[in-house]
């Protein structure tokens, strides 16, 4: 399980970036976190990822608590950040550089044909598209096999399409292994799509606003009403995040025309 | 269609129709592909390239030959071949040579290590550059040939005090290549280092190293022209052989042919070798995707 306790982070600088955030996020789930720019949820990803360290509060993994990055914890960042110089293959091996040849190699291959990318093994990043460039990521985090798999906006720069594509892709990936993940996004159809809860946060200083518990089967059908029942209690959290009361007229047509537009 | 009968004068009309010509239009064009403009001259930019020196080469020989100078200071080109042949056939040249690529190698090998792990000890670590770098940079202000009094004082007139100036010489471009990549390498990439908990000798070896490789191959091509240049130095004072000791002996004796003949031999070398660094590292950067690289692909 993933502890975090009453965290914060202020920002050498004096930027209040997060205030008081607790959670506990159980083995296995799924959480998503939205909310306008500015309302620390990049900041709490990079937090429990151990790359920065909280000001305030403090975060543990099965009771452990920790401050620099764990084994147990992959992370997948909005840009792939693959490594130019090593072909696909050896970027998903990368963590497994200590493991023998052998393993690794088995490792690799099994992941990557997981994420549908077996053919592209001795390709160089450059000769990827967007969407399997972060395919590759996702697999140079999950061939480690995490226990939490963070997703800093993983989909964002992709077209909708692929966008939609990936997130059942995910989905698919993570029934193997069962990690708990965290998706930090902006876009609420895709913390529906995936999420368990959602968590919605708050600015000036980042903080939690609302929790909402999505409890709906899966796969989700992005068209069936009661998505659109979960995304309006989203839409309406966020919209009370920013300090916004929008009437029930206004709301319906802001569904219509999706999330992404506005934050 | 008057594009199809027509000869190679209207190419450039053709593709204006193309978009709205019929399946049938394109497939009778790939059954003759107009032949791309440049092929007509891809051996006429060599060729005038080489016009100039020819030319002149040509003027001096035939000068000399018709009697209008004796050549003694200015060798006709034969008698600079001829000369050039000499050496080689009484094994001097290959022996002055040997020498002199000997005293390169060895100072190209300790500045380049030594280059490399200064750059990227500093690169990486903050403190190590706030510590180190303003004496490099101090040193390496210093004209490198200075040292020369001091190194032949320190380590003797032999070959230690030569390889140390070489060493110095490729030392300082590698050394700056070397930090300067390292300190442009994107963040978010040392960052994947990071999450993968690489510790700092694995990150400088994994992710700082590969990622400036580039770099790393212009600064120590550039480390070795100047090894070349600063074998010269070393070998003008005072050397038993070595090509350095065929231009003193050249200007001691009265035989500019020799001089040309030996400059000649640097020439050769130093190309060779810097196209030995080409061909040795082309492999490690086929992942690059830059300009140049899409150039040589096209």
């Amino acid at each position: 399980m993933l502890a975090i306790q009453q965290v914060g982070k202020i920002y050498p600088g004096g930027v209040n970036a997060l205030e008081g955030f607790s959670s506990n996020i159980e083995l296995g789930e799924i959480v998503a976190i939205v909310g306008g720019s500015g309302c620390g949820k990049s900041t709490l990803l990079r937090l429990v990822s151990g790359l920065d360290q909280s000001t305030q509060g403090r975060i543990s993994i099965d009771g452990t608590y920790y401050t620099t990055p764990q084994e147990k914890i992959g992370i997948v960042f909005q840009e792939p950040r693959l490594f130019p110089w090593l072909t696909v293959a050896q970027n998903v091996g990368f963590g497994l550089a200590d493991r023998p040849r052998e393993e690794r190699d088995r490792r690799v291959a099994a992941q990557l044909s997981r994420v549908g990318l077996a053919d592209k093994a001795s390709a160089w990043p450059r000769q990827l598209s967007g969407g399997q460039a972060q395919r590759v990521a996702l697999a140079r985090a999950l061939v480690m096999r995490p226990e939490v798999l963070l997703l800093d906006e993983p989909f964002s720069a992709l077209d909708a399409f692929t966008r939609a594509d990936l997130q059942d892709h995910l989905l698919g990936l993570w029934a193997d292994q069962k990690p708990t993940m965290i998706v930090v996004t902006h876009d609420v159809d895709e913390a529906i799509v995936l999420a368990d809860r959602v968590l919605v946060m708050k600015t000036h200083p980042g903080r939690l606003q609302e929790e909402i518990v999505i409890d709906l089967p899966r796969p989700r059908d992005r068209q069936s009403a009661a998505f659109d029942f979960a995304k309006r209690r989203v839409m309406g959290a966020l919209d009370r995040s920013l300090g916004r009361r929008a009437g029930a007229e206004e709301l319906e047509v802001r569904v219509e025309e999706g999330a992404a537009r506005w934050w | 269609m008057p594009a199809r009968t027509c000869d190679s004068r209207c190419v450039i009309a053709e593709p204006v129709f193309a978009a709205g010509m019929t399946i049938t239009r394109s497939t009778a064009t790939t059954t003759a592909p107009p032949r791309p403009r440049r092929n007509s001259a891809w051996w006429l930019r060599p060729v005038l390239g080489l016009l100039l020196p020819v030319t002149a080469a040509a003027i001096w020989e035939a000068a000399v030959y018709a009697g209008f100078s004796d050549g003694r200071l200015v060798p006709p080109p034969s008698r600079i071949f001829a000369t050039f042949m000499d050496l080689a056939r009484s094994g001097e040249l290959l022996t002055h040579a040997l020498a002199t690529s000997l005293r390169v190698a060895a100072g190209f090998a300790i500045g380049v290590v030594s280059g490399t792990i200064m750059g990227a000890i500093t690169g990486y670590s903050f403190y190590a550059r706030r510590l180190l770098d303003p004496s490099l940079q101090a040193l390496r202000a210093i004209p490198s040939v200075a040292w020369v009094p001091l190194f032949i004082l320190w380590l003797g007139i032999f070959e230690a005090s030569k390889v140390t100036l070489i060493a110095v010489g490729v030392f300082f471009p590698v050394y700056l290549g070397v930090m300067a990549g390292v300190l442009g390498v994107d963040r978010k990439i040392v960052e994947v280092g990071r999450a993968f908990r690489l510790s700092g000798f694995e990150m400088v070896r994994r992710i700082l190293l590969p990622a400036v490789l580039p770099e790393f191959v212009v600064a120590v091509r550039s480390g070795l022209g100047l090894g070349w240049m600063f074998v010269v130095a070393a070998e003008f004072l005072g050397a038993s052989e070595g090509l350095g000791y065929l231009l003193i002996d050249g200007q001691q004796l009265g035989k500019p042919a020799q001089i040309v003949a030996a400059i000649v031999a640097f020439a050769i070398l130093g190309k060779l070798t810097d196209w030995l660094i080409v061909i040795a590292t082309a492999p490690l950067l086929r992942w690059q995707d830059s300009y140049g690289t899409r150039q040589r692909g096209a």
